[in-house]
């Protein structure tokens, strides 16, 4: 008459395990749904009925009800038909409740009776891996990125119920072992001259500082950020199965393969707010952001997109992590991620001062499309060109992305041994015991906050970068004045007209 | 005749605020009798002038009295003074002019205009180094006791004036400012401060009254009184259609010389200017020369000095290596086989003591 099976269900990037009750009595024959359900949820009454009618089991003609135990919060998804369908085989005397013991089920139904895979398989079988899980056959190796030790890949309805009524073995599917794996990054040898370019995204990846680029159509721009992933280190075990976790929440297409490789993400600027931090109606999917997370996020042409989804970036790039809230519950999500945006630097995009036709009200208008603070938020703000003809045609190869990567994985092991964070991160009370500089640089710095060029943000960001500078070349004392001198032209001065230049 | 009721000037500042006024009408009306007069006799709804159409004749004929109280009210509040060319303060360029003002409203001190006075113009959106050359053209000619004329525009206008007023002492000749709004109105408003030191210490002069505004065809009218005002024109930076083009067309109508300041060929910056170099006009390189154009003694110049800090040599060899024109780092590493380091650590130097200058990530040495 009673059974309670574990299934899980999707909240943002994480799984939940939850209990799913059902309850076969005598009544007007019924099917009902309780404990806030989604609407996937609801619909999952017809899928479970034709799955058991097209598996020759028996639909009770009774009063079914089905509970989803747990705290008050509105969840489902189409992972549960699964569970529905074996506690009404336990409710109804067909398997006993002993033999689901132990068990999890993550499976949604095809009308034909057969297991299908649901989105965000791998953080739904990872909340309940201490059990035995069984999946759909076909989610195997999205499955399997969860690491649970007793996976148990069933291909039909029917075949469970053979294998619970201890009639059958089960079935012999290999499970592959997630494999990590490095991506193909395209390399920094291939970037022509763009000496300055070159040099701040390696400063970018090795203190993560946020980078802004500006530059003329064909400066280079996409292809500098499309090559920022191959000078950041190595994901870690733990973040790579995080990045993979997120992946598997948004429903991208998964293998049995993790990538090692910091991930890399471009959204189109029409991207919407929740497509950029995350949300939606029943699971909150991750969202841009979060995909990021521990790799790069890549604006471009930052203008064009919507101011509010551009402010949504701030309270995420500071703190590190998404924090949504909804009627159904609230989540935090990882935003880890290395922002790289680009823009032209006036209307007309042609940026040379000799062929220029922007008024510099026109370019001030430009501008003040992004909000101080998010501009505020960009450590390195740089001006590209586009390269030189000989630049572009000569023989001359840059350095490879192995290269620096090398020296990007030493500031960062030099400045978790020293301050426990990236440089970007250093707190500015922190500065003065991380980041001292030497006198002649702290003139330097003082004579622009006098003739205020420099706000005081800027001043412990430019020390923040001259940190990085200074790590790169081996310098771990006080900063040079070289350091910080290269760490101001590093930071584009943007008058936008109004207030202070930040 | 009607009795004067108000001053003189009040009824000479009305007329020039008269509604659908051009300089050639408020010049046919000052020459047909005593202000006073006019005033009255346009009160009355007398039709007097041949050649103005009857839709002017009504916006004239529904005025009162209350607009000569206002502008007066509004040039006592503002020490605006009102000249018309029987004033001593007139400035006695213009009275020859065959498009001259009738009247005149100022600000600042009018015997300045009696100084030797040179035009600077030019483009407003300018390169760094064509603003600091026309910051030290100014600083040089009013060292030489030259009064510099110009439109306190954005670009080369306020960059003149900003380097007459950087070295003023009793030597120099204070600046003179031709404004296209009422000499109230500051336009551009980030001017204000500038404006205000102009009219502290040199002349600000408008033929508009207190409280107009500036609008787009006030500039060439301005751009009239500024070929006027000046012996010699000087275009620092144009292009090919800019607005100081008229102010060239303007003063070759006057027979104002034109001289201008050569640029590199292909700036957009320098199309105007190059230009006028190859029809004819004399070129500036150096304060000297507009000196020489204005049969002055060129050891005038020597009051005024650079008051940059010196280079050392290394700076200055880097100075010479970075060519003149604006170049982005990446070029500067290439041209001077610098590494980007030493590149950042020099023009951090050169930038302190302001002989380079940063638009928007182009660096261009300011030799003047």
């Amino acid at each position: 008459m009673y059974a309670a099976v574990t299934s899980s269900t999707l909240m943002a990037t994480l799984g939940r395990p939850i209990v799913v009750e059902a309850h076969v009595g005598q009544g007007i024959p019924a099917f009902t749904v309780v404990g806030l359900p989604d609407e996937g949820c609801r619909e999952s009454r017809d899928r479970v009925r034709a799955a058991m009618l097209s598996s020759d089991l028996e639909w009770p003609t009774k009063r079914v009800t089905i509970n989803l135990a747990g705290a008050g919060e509105r969840r489902g998804g189409a992972g549960l038909d699964l569970a529905i369908a074996v506690g009404l085989l336990v409710a109804t005397g067909v398997v006993s409740q002993e033999v689901v013991e132990g068990k999890a089920f993550v499976a949604e139904l095809g009308l034909d009776g057969s297991l299908r895979p649901t989105s965000g398989m791998a953080p739904l079988v990872a909340a309940v891996a201490d059990r035995e899980v069984v999946v759909a056959a076909s989610a195997v190796s999205e499955a399997s990125l969860a690491r649970a030790p007793r996976l148990r890949p069933v291909h039909t309805l029917k075949q469970l119920t053979e294998v619970l009524k201890a009639e059958e073995a089960w079935p012999h599917v290999e499970v592959p072992a997630p494999l990590v794996v490095v991506d193909e990054v395209a390399d920094m040898a291939d970037v022509r001259g763009q000496e300055m370019a070159r040099l701040a995204m390696e400063v970018a990846a090795a203190g993560f500082h946020h980078a802004l680029l500006m530059g003329p159509p064909g400066a280079g721009k996409s292809m500098l950020a499309r090559r920022l992933p191959g000078l950041l280190p190595r994901l870690t075990d733990e973040q790579a199965f995080r990045v993979a976790m997120a992946r598997s929440a948004a429903g991208m297409p998964m293998t049995a393969e993790i990538a090692s490789s910091p991930p890399y993400r471009a959204p189109h600027h029409t991207v919407s707010m929740i497509g950029m931090v995350g949300g939606g109606s029943s699971h909150l999917r991750p969202g841009e952001l979060t995909l990021a997370s521990d790799g790069v996020l890549f604006l471009d042409e930052m203008g064009e997109f919507a101011p509010t989804v551009l402010d949504a970036l701030r309270q995420p790039l500071e703190e590190g992590v998404v924090r949504l809230s909804r009627a159904n519950g609230s989540v935090e999500m990882p935003a880890k991620c290395l922002l790289v945006a680009a823009t032209n630097p006036c209307p007309c995009g042609v940026s040379s001062p000799l062929a220029c036709g922007c008024t510099n009200v026109a370019k001030q208008r430009y501008l003040r499309r992004f909000s101080g603070p998010l501009l505020d938020r960009f450590d390195l703000r740089v001006e590209l060109q586009r390269p030189s003809t000989a630049e572009l045609t000569g023989h001359m190869k840059g350095e490879c992305s192995a290269t620096i990567a090398e020296r990007v994985l030493r500031v960062h092991e030099l400045s978790f041994a020293r301050q426990g964070c990236v440089n970007s991160a250093i707190s500015s009370d922190a500065l003065e015991d991380v980041a001292p500089l030497q006198n002649d640089a702290l003139n330097i710095l003082r004579s622009r906050l006098d003739e205020g060029k420099l706000t005081g943000r800027g001043y412990h960001r430019i020390r923040r970068v001259a940190r990085t500078l200074a790590d790169l070349n081996d310098e771990p004392g006080p900063i040079a004045a070289q350091w910080v001198l290269l760490a101001l032209s590093m930071r584009a001065k943007l008058n936008t007209g109004m207030g202070e230049q930040r | 005749m009607n009795t004067a009721r108000y001053p003189q000037w009040s009824y000479s500042a009305a007329l020039a605020s008269l509604p659908l006024l051009t300089h050639r009408r408020l010049r046919w009306l000052m020459q047909s009798g005593s202000p006073v007069d006019v005033w009255h006799r346009i009160r009355g709804g007398e039709r007097f002038l041949n050649g103005i159409d009857d839709a002017v004749w009504r916006a004239w004929g529904s005025v009162d009295d209350r607009l000569l109280i206002d502008i007066s009210e509004r040039c006592i509040d503002r020490g605006v003074t009102v000249v018309t060319m029987k004033d001593a303060a007139y400035p006695a360029a213009l009275l020859g002019d065959p498009e001259a003002p009738a009247v005149l409203f100022l600000r600042g001190n009018p015997t300045v205009f009696t100084h030797r006075r040179v035009g600077i113009v030019g483009t407003r959106t300018a390169t760094a180094s064509g603003k600091h050359f026309a910051r030290t053209l100014g600083a040089q000619l009013s060292a030489a006791g030259v009064a510099v004329v110009s439109g306190l525009a954005r670009g080369i206008d306020v960059e003149s004036h900003s380097g007459v007023l950087s070295a003023l002492n009793d030597n120099c000749s204070p600046p003179i400012a031709v404004v296209a709004s009422g000499p109230d109105v500051v336009y551009p408003r980030e001017h204000s401060r500038i404006w205000n030191e102009v009219i502290a210490q040199g002349v600000l002069v408008s033929e508009l009254p207190p409280g107009a505004h500036a609008e787009p065809f006030r500039f060439p009218m301005r751009n009239r009184i500024i070929a006027g005002l000046s012996e010699v024109l000087v275009v620092v930076e144009s292009r090919s259609t800019g607005g100081s083009m008229s102010t060239v067309r303007e003063a070759m109508k006057r027979d104002v010389a034109v001289m201008a300041v050569p640029g590199s060929p292909g700036m957009r910056q320098s199309e105007g200017t190059n230009d006028l170099l190859r029809d004819g006009c004399a070129p500036v390189t150096h304060v000297d020369d507009v000196l020489l154009a204005l049969n002055l003694d060129t050891r005038r110049a020597q009051n005024w000095c650079d008051s940059r800090e010196a280079l050392s040599a290394d700076e200055a060899e880097f100075l010479h290596a970075m060519g003149r024109g604006p170049r982005s780092m990446d070029e500067l590493s290439i041209h001077t086989s610098h590494s980007l380091v030493n590149i950042a650590v020099y023009l951090g130097r050169l930038e302190a003591k302001g002989w380079v200058a940063n638009t928007d990530g182009w660096w261009e040495a300011l030799v003047a």
